[in-house]
């Protein structure tokens, strides 16, 4: 009882300075968090779209847009031509991935989920390294055991490529939202008398359309914007995101390259609104009753032709990706000696020689990022799903706006936004950290709000009700409920810093190299052992911090409940 | 007997959900099965539909053996607890959805389609999606969709769980008048005591898996096996009329 009367002379002893002080420290975090989004998010792309029009006086003109035209005209059409190919062959897979994962369940669906994520923590460019180690001119496959001398370098190798790189994360989604399905609809559809290949055709696809409009336009998306497969192993096909990276890292011509984006960043912008439509399609399907994930409850191998055809090229694509995976482990450590292959330790030794701390550069950026963008996340979800905030739609826009922009664009958008005072960060390793958390706060801030939406207002309102301000239930409430979202978040911002390469590529100084253009530099030079060493390491260590993060979050989540 | 459940069993990670169940029903006959969360009475029910499949017993259905066919053979159709409406797919659409696997043209399953749909009130809302129609409509269109096929049983799953008082009363009328209209035989789950005294010709009352008491409202009324079916039933609440129908329930004050 007295303890009771303590605490409550305590809650009501908030006088009115302490009050008038909390408040102001509420509103200057909202207008921190507000305004960094302005600064490194439309900033940066209001500066691409002013400096394509400059001369170099600093005048009106319009004559890069000239020369990109008359000079850049067919890589834009090559970017169309393998955008639309990629999206296609990509959405194709992707949908028989995702059917054989979410009918899937046991050791097998482990085991395909396990492939799965192997893959999204991979830095890019090893599917090209494979890519050239299995069907290149040395190919493993191609010229070693089937004979054949061919060039691999050209546009069907890039379509290719791309398409299965993109599956994973397509995949995903995919198999996301055809676990989410109402299992209502299914059982009744059976009830009435339909076949599982009828389900298929008449219940499932139909439900998950938009699932797949999205697919096909952030596949599109991303295949346009991808400069490294082109550079790697396009030979002389060249596409406007390889062009840019060229001019840019070969030339440094800003204003034509702030021109040849606008021709990346125009599209980009109008896919994503109809992204965001789209998305709001895929959420009314899955907002059905069902919140948790169950097994898709049809049988593929009685669905006809379409059900054994999505079995037989999810089933070509996994024996791709354990060929790649193991053509990237093994290639690290085989040697050639008068044609046969031999074990070795010796580009092991020259890369600990080569020094390693372009790895630890790497993790130390990404575990800052981490830290840092999980609490941005955290705090604008908080901000933007409980509090009434003006303009509200308008900032959650702009935060997602980076999921579509293309990583030239928001690597050369930072180069001019950050390279005059007040703001001059060139060179730095903020400009890197910064650019590497707001392309992640998209995601970061979905997972976020999701999690925000399972904990119910009226906790927070017995925070206030009982006397605690917005602190006390940002502090009692949000966060503790945030715990679930905060693995994930953590996780998800890792293993992207860790395996990033887009827009950070422009942005890195040249004494402070990171691993994946380590990685890059060594496969676009042919040192394939030494790539795919690197390639190990940093898939090693994404899955070890992964690991670990679950178990510490794990310990504390027992410890909290206990 | 049209329906005949024969020593039914099925246990779920060893723990057994339904115990040697036996039911029978009469054509044109409405059983409702009676019971408290978790005592079997939808699992069984999925037995029926075929969603799930017994360890052990038999299942009759019209002098056939149905106990190993799976739903899309069975001549049974299945109202869903959540009504299950395809979402991407109009009123109509979802009605006559059944048909096609029944070699109906598009032509005529639309047009008995509508018919099916002015039976149950909802003529002016064929192309309407199901989504922007309420719940109780929503939950007529699920019945209309599982009686167009004309099955020869229609299973409920608490059908009228989701919709608040005044309109469930109004429901259990209609579904009442459309049962009899049809002469469609119908197996009904429920927890409402109420609900199963007012709508069912048979009552079965499941407790933990076992088959307490099977009768009609009033020999349940005369003879109450055990004192748990009288007071799972709340009998002494209960007045009867003189041909043997449940005319009121008489609710006791606040005083306990």
């Amino acid at each position: 009882m007295d303890r009771l009367s303590n605490n409550y002379r305590k809650g009501a002893s908030f006088d009115a300075p302490f009050r008038a002080a909390s408040l102001l420290a509420d509103r200057a975090l909202l207008a921190v968090l507000l305004g960094s989004i302005c600064v490194f998010v439309l900033w940066p792309m209001v500066c691409i779209a002013l400096r394509s029009f400059q001369d170099s006086g600093g005048g009106f003109t319009l004559d890069q847009y000239r020369t990109v035209w008359s000079s850049y005209g067919r890589s834009l059409g090559n970017s169309l031509f393998v955008g639309a190919l990629t999206a296609f062959f990509c959405t194709v897979l992707s949908v028989a991935v995702a059917l054989v994962l979410a009918t899937s369940r046991g050791w097998a669906r482990a085991l395909l989920m396990g492939v799965l994520l192997i893959t999204m923590v991979s830095p890019p460019f090893v599917s090209s390294l494979a890519y050239i180690q299995l069907y290149g001119r040395r190919g493993w496959i191609t010229y070693r055991l089937l004979g054949l001398r061919w060039s691999p370098y050209n546009q069907w190798g890039v379509i290719w490529m791309q398409s299965i790189s993109f599956v994973p994360l397509n995949a995903m989604f995919l198999q996301g939202i055809l676990s989410k399905l109402d299992a209502g609809s299914i059982q009744a559809a059976r009830d009435l008398g339909a076949s599982p290949a009828c389900i298929l055709r008449d219940v499932v696809l139909p439900l998950i359309r938009p699932g797949i409009l999205v697919s096909l336009l952030l596949t599109f998306i991303r295949s346009m914007a991808d400069f490294g497969t082109p550079t790697i192993i396009g030979g002389r096909f060249n596409t406007i995101a390889s062009d840019i990276y060229l001019k840019l890292i070969g030339y440094s011509d800003l204003e034509m390259s702030a021109a040849m984006n606008m021709f990346l960043m125009a599209p980009s912008i109008a896919a994503f609104f109809l992204y965001r439509r789209l998305m709001r399609h895929c959420s009314a399907i899955t907002a059905a009753r069902q919140d948790r994930q169950t097994a898709l409850e049809l049988p593929l191998r009685r669905c006809g032709g379409m059900g054994l055809l999505a079995i037989l090229v999810s089933g070509l694509f996994f024996l791709m990706m354990a060929l790649q995976y193991a053509c990237i482990f093994l290639t690290g450590f085989l040697k050639v000696s008068k044609g046969a292959y031999a074990f070795t330790l010796q580009y092991w030794e020259q890369l600990m020689k080569y020094n390693l701390t372009s790895l630890w550069r790497s993790v130390g950026y990404a575990l800052t990022v981490s830290l840092a963008g999980t609490l941005f996340a955290m705090l604008f979800a908080y901000y933007m799903e409980r509090r009434q905030v003006a303009g509200r739609s308008f900032f959650d826009c702009l935060v997602t706006l980076p999921y579509m922009l293309p990583g030239t664009c928001f690597g050369i958008g930072y180069i001019l936004a950050f390279n005059a005072p007040p703001l001059r960060l060139t060179g730095t390793a903020v400009i890197v950290m910064a650019n590497m958390l707001f392309k992640q706060l998209p995601t970061a801030t979905k997972l976020c709000s999701a999690a925000l939406t399972q904990i119910p207002v009226s906790q927070e309102r017995a925070v206030r009700d009982l006397g605690g301000g917005h602190w006390s239930g940002l502090r009692d409430v949000i966060l503790p409920g945030l715990r679930p979202a905060f693995l994930s978040c953590f996780v998800y911002n890792f293993s992207s810093s860790m395996t990033t390469a887009g827009a950070v590529i422009f942005l890195i100084d040249p004494g402070r190299q990171l691993a994946v253009f380590r990685l890059f530099d060594a496969v676009y030079q042919g040192e394939y052992a030494i790539a795919s060493l690197i390639a190990t390491c940093i898939i090693a260590i994404v899955l070890a911090v992964e690991a670990l993060a679950y178990l510490i979050t794990m310990k504390a989540g027992s410890r909290h409940v206990s | 007997m049209y329906l005949e459940l024969n020593h039914i069993r099925k246990s779920f990670r060893d723990k057994p959900v339904v115990q040697d169940l036996c039911l029978g029903l009469d054509r044109g006959g409405l059983l409702c099965i009676l019971g408290s969360s978790g005592c079997g009475k939808t699992t069984t029910l999925h037995m029926i539909g075929g969603f799930l499949s017994p360890d052990a017993g038999q299942i009759l259905l019209d002098g056939e053996d149905i106990t190993a066919s799976p739903p899309e053979r069975r001549p049974v159709s299945t109202v869903f607890q959540s009504y299950s409406l395809f979402p991407h797919m109009t009123v109509l659409e979802n009605v006559i959805y059944g048909l096609k696997f029944r070699g109906v043209k598009r032509g005529p399953a639309r047009e008995k389609g509508r018919r099916y749909l002015e039976m149950v009130g909802l003529a002016e809302y064929a192309n309407a999606r199901v989504y922007e129609i309420s719940g109780g409509q929503q939950q007529r269109v699920a019945l209309a969709r599982a009686l167009i096929v004309e099955p020869k049983l229609c299973l409920l799953d608490e059908p009228f769980s989701n919709l608040d008082a005044a309109l469930r009363f109004r429901m259990r009328d209609e579904l009442k008048g459309l049962q009899q209209e049809l002469g469609m035989t119908m197996v009904f789950v429920t927890h409402d005591q109420e609900e199963a005294l007012h709508l069912a010709d048979r009552v079965a009352i499941m407790d933990q898996g076992c088959l307490v008491q099977e009768g009609s409202p009033l020999e349940l009324y005369r003879h109450p096996a055990s004192s748990f079916v009288s007071d799972f039933l709340n009998l002494d609440q209960l007045a009867w009329g003189e041909d043997g129908t449940l005319m009121k329930i008489i609710k006791k004050g606040e005083d306990f």
